[in-house]
């Protein structure tokens, strides 16, 4: 049998092994540092080594071209983890063609070697493959222009600003607070000291506990719909709203925030925003219609204690100096 | 002697015979039934403190369903003190397995407020917190030795079709669902086409309101996450009932295989969507594309140009005898809660529109579909529902648009509303077949913000061409032309291959929804398709020939390179 036919058999039924059959196994939900994805990948690399060597293949320079290509295009596409976009997998597999076309000229006898059916194609030495390439390669040079002319509408994408910088102040009830220093007035303690309390049963022994059940019973009755029972962006009504309610859960929101600036956001609401913030589609209300101003620093105080994320504090100095007046 | 023995042991031999038969059944019996799960008590102080830090808030503290959230939740947060649980495989009436609950916290309960714990709560919390919410039923004891509970067998899917969409069930095996759904009178809750629009008066084991379930949006079937489209879902409650509301169970009435028959009915009505895995729901559609019409539009809901498939043609190819070129959007909704009136339980969470434009009339057409159980008997609550658009697009700079519900003080919004009653109609009579036309009157409002909303002193002719209700879906047709003189400049002047800023309201006159007390969907952008460029018939070919041209060139070059070689001028 021609080497070139035995080798691909061997590629295709190796992989087809591997990534079936060993692929599975070798990705458990808790990989070691023995049985994990890139490991795998490393045996597939020594097998399609292996049995070129072991058999003495000698395979001509264009198959082992396309070995190389396609070992890159598998690992960035099943191996790697996590997944990665699309766009993404284009640029690096265009860094890897050049990686495997510098392979491939490394020296002028395996170009040469890469580049003869090439030009035998072109003269016409190969007649058949002539025919069907010069014959089918206009067609598709038609096609993909028909593709990219015709008209085509996508989502349109619209950027915004998520977390906007504060005013200096802001007017509340009736009332001016500068947000520079500002602190909750219900943060009487150490949060880390109530991790093991609990919202209704510790309330009436602790007065934190009862900031955090008050706040929580708001945030239960008010804000759960957008912000989701776990707190986590994902209520009954998010999927609804373009952009979506925040996830308090994730490290981008209040764990990167001050208190101050919640007030600020809950006070005001969406229709506070500033432009780059798209103030126009925001459905956050603008609370201080709807809660006191000692309610919406309990809701505060209580999705930093539900989340076990700190605010961001400001140091001793400007906090004295700052605050409600 | 030996006959008097012989008679006896015939005698024992019968009585034995009598018992084995007689017995038979209550052993088969005993040996199905089994105890309920006992409450493992060493779970029960991990459990409170879970329940405290996540529960509390919706189940309340004793487990009574009445947390901070309850009265503005439907349907309500379930009481636990009955022992009563929807998801089960358990026998109607009977108390649930450990393992039910479990699936239901690690789950969630699609379509109300109950979330998917699993991720979020560890296997230990939530097994803990399972036994905790055991202890909390006080009616129903788990260590009663009459707490038997009887453990069905649904069988397993007889078609062996494939998640997540599973199609492929025969089509007389539907169509013999079909025959068992009537024959079972399942329309009398959930409607002729399954809608959920048969009885508005149902009532849950606590006397609050309840909605039998739409089948056509099995997305919000609880006990279906992540598995919408599986008809085991439906076997399962069709089997066991959902404890605590009317929804029977048909256990003894409808044969297993029936049943998977019947759910395959079911299942065959709901349309498939890709449903996003975080929040259950179909992706939404944020263009809406308007497709381009040389002649009139047609204002036949039938006709082609406004038909398309339930199901997204990116999951299922259409029909090769499918006419036309349509798309339905997928458009949620949800209640208005930023201002006002807020409204925490919208009757209506999606629509459903379509749209055409006209070259020759130089207008525009909007279908508006959506499910609404019931409508309006009270001509004070008129149900409604309109289109809201900037009402001075070319003022618009960039992404810049009016604030999302009624616009603001500086950018006004153009409202198209439709409000409507129904003819010769009653919520409770049983429904007419041939649905109900609908008696509209179009307004035009201006909307500056909440407090300034007013009709049009020159309306731009926004009309309804066609309209009907049937088996729980409304349907509304818009039309208008693109341009509008537009005296006053309350117009939105719809300019082709735009995106302009499109949003929807909705009010349920059932529910008295009225102003701002309503439904609303988000700002979405609709595009009025362009007619095809010329060039999409010349630029393909000649771009192929400037190809085949460029091979020409390349035979040559290849050649005479190849010569010179030959002739020992280049190397």
């Amino acid at each position: 049998m021609n080497n070139v036919v035995k080798g691909l058999i061997l590629y295709v039924v190796g992989w087809a092994a591997f990534h079936y059959g060993l692929f599975p196994l070798m990705t458990p939900k808790e990989p070691t540092w023995i049985v994990n994805r890139y490991v795998y990948y490393l045996l597939f690399v020594a097998y399609c080594l292996a049995f070129n060597l072991v058999l003495k293949l000698k395979p001509p320079i264009s198959l082992n071209g396309l070995a190389v290509f396609l070992l890159g295009f598998y690992f960035y596409q099943s191996v790697l983890f996590p997944p990665i976009p699309w766009t993404l997998l284009i640029t690096y597999m265009m860094l890897w063609g050049i990686g495997t076309f510098l392979y491939v000229s490394q020296d002028p006898a395996t170009f040469a070697e890469f580049r003869k059916p090439i030009v035998r194609t072109v003269t016409g030495e190969y007649k058949l493959a002539r025919y069907i390439v010069f014959a089918s390669m206009p067609l598709l040079v038609g096609f993909g222009t028909y593709q990219f002319i015709y008209p085509s509408f996508p989502e349109p994408v619209e950027l915004r600003t998520v977390h906007p910088a504060p005013p200096a102040t802001t007017r509340v009830h009736g009332k001016n607070f500068t947000l520079e220093g500002l602190q909750n007035p219900f943060r009487i303690d150490e949060q880390d000291n109530y991790k093991d309390s609990f919202p209704f049963l510790d309330a009436d022994k602790q007065e934190y506990m009862k900031s955090v059940t008050e706040g929580g019973t708001i945030f239960f009755r008010e804000c759960h719909y957008c912000h989701g029972d776990q707190l986590n962006g994902l209520g009954m009504f998010s999927h609804v709203f373009n952009p979506t309610p925040a996830n308090f859960v994730d490290p981008g929101t209040i764990a990167m925030l001050r208190e101050s600036f919640l007030f600020w956001r809950v006070a005001k609401g969406g229709p506070g925003l500033p432009n780059e913030s798209t103030p126009w589609s925001s459905a956050m209300p603008a609370w201080e219609e709807h809660l006191k101003t000692d309610e919406i620093w309990k809701v505060i105080l209580f999705e930093y204690w539900y989340t076990g994320w700190h605010p961001r504090t400001f140091d001793e100095e400007s906090s004295a100096a700052g605050g409600g007046e | 002697m030996l006959t008097e023995s012989r008679k006896s042991l015939r005698q024992l031999i019968a009585g034995l015979v009598i018992f084995l038969v007689a017995g038979l059944p209550s052993t088969l019996l005993a040996e199905e039934a089994q105890p309920a799960d006992l409450i493992q008590t060493d779970k029960l102080e991990l459990g409170k403190k879970v329940y405290f830090k996540r529960c509390v808030w919706c189940h309340g503290i004793e487990g009574e369903g009445n947390g901070p959230s309850a009265d503005r939740l439907f349907t309500r947060p379930r009481n636990f003190i009955q022992g009563t649980f929807k998801i089960r495989w358990t026998d109607s009436g009977d108390l649930p397995l450990d393992q039910n609950l479990i699936d239901t916290v690690k789950n969630g309960l699609p379509g109300s407020a109950m979330p998917s714990w699993s991720g979020i709560l560890s296997e230990d919390e939530i097994e803990a917190v399972v036994q905790f919410v055991k202890s909390l039923v006080q009616d129903r004891d788990f260590a009663d030795e009459d707490e038997e509970v009887y453990v069905q067998d649904f069988g397993s899917n007889p078609w062996g079709t494939k998640g997540p969409y599973h199609f492929g069930v025969p089509q007389e095996d539907i169509d013999a669902g079909k025959e068992i759904f009537l024959k079972n009178k399942c329309f009398e809750c959930h409607g002729g086409e399954g809608r959920g629009d048969g009885n508005p008066t149902m009532k849950d084991d606590w006397g609050f309101a309840i909605m039998a379930a739409d089948w056509q949006q099995c997305w919000n079937f609880r006990g279906s996450r992540r598995n919408h489209f599986d008809p085991f879902n439906i076997v399962r409650t069709i089997s066991t009932g959902m404890n605590g509301t009317p929804m029977p169970n048909f256990k003894d009435k409808i044969t297993i295989e029936d049943r998977w028959k019947l759910a395959a009915f079911v299942n065959s009505l709901c349309p498939r969507k890709k449903i996003d895995r975080l929040t259950n729901k179909p992706i939404n559609d944020f263009l809406i594309k308007s497709k381009r019409r040389i002649g009139a539009v047609s204002t036949d809901f039938n006709d082609p140009m406004w038909q398309a498939p339930d199901d997204d043609d990116r999951i299922k190819s259409r029909a090769s005898d499918y006419e036309g070129n349509q798309y339905w959007h997928f458009v949620a909704v949800a209640g208005q809660i930023t201002r006002g009136e807020r409204n925490f339980k919208p009757k209506v969470d999606n629509l459903w529109v379509m749209s055409n434009w006209s070259e020759e009339e130089q207008a525009i057409y909007y279908l508006v579909e959506y499910h609404n159980r019931f409508l309006s008997v009270d001509p004070a609550y008129p149900d409604a529902v309109a289109i809201q658009w900037p009402g001075q697009l070319e003022e618009l700079f960039g992404a810049e648009k009016p604030y999302f519900i009624f616009g603001d003080s500086k950018k006004p919004v153009d409202l198209w509303k439709a409000n409507f009653m129904v003819k010769d109609y009653s919520d409770t009579a049983a429904p007419n077949p041939n649905g109900y036309d609908l008696d509209v009157t179009v307004e035009e409002l201006v909307g500056n913000g909440f407090e300034a909303i007013f009709p049009k002193e020159t309306p731009g002719g926004v009309q309804v061409v066609n309209s009907k209700y049937h088996q729980g879906r409304v349907k509304i047709m818009f039309k208008r032309s693109l341009m509008t003189e537009n005296p006053d400049k309350t117009d939105v002047q719809i300019p082709i291959k735009t995106y302009i800023p499109i949003a929807f309201m909705e009010w349920s006159g059932w529910a008295q929804e009225h102003d701002e007390h309503m439904a609303i969907s988000t700002w979405l952008y609709t595009i009025l398709e362009p007619e095809l460029p010329k060039s999409l018939l010349y630029m393909p070919p000649i771009m192929a020939t400037a190809w085949f041209g460029f091979q020409m060139w390349l035979v040559w070059m290849t050649k005479r390179t190849r010569k010179m070689a030959a002739e020992g001028k280049v190397k």
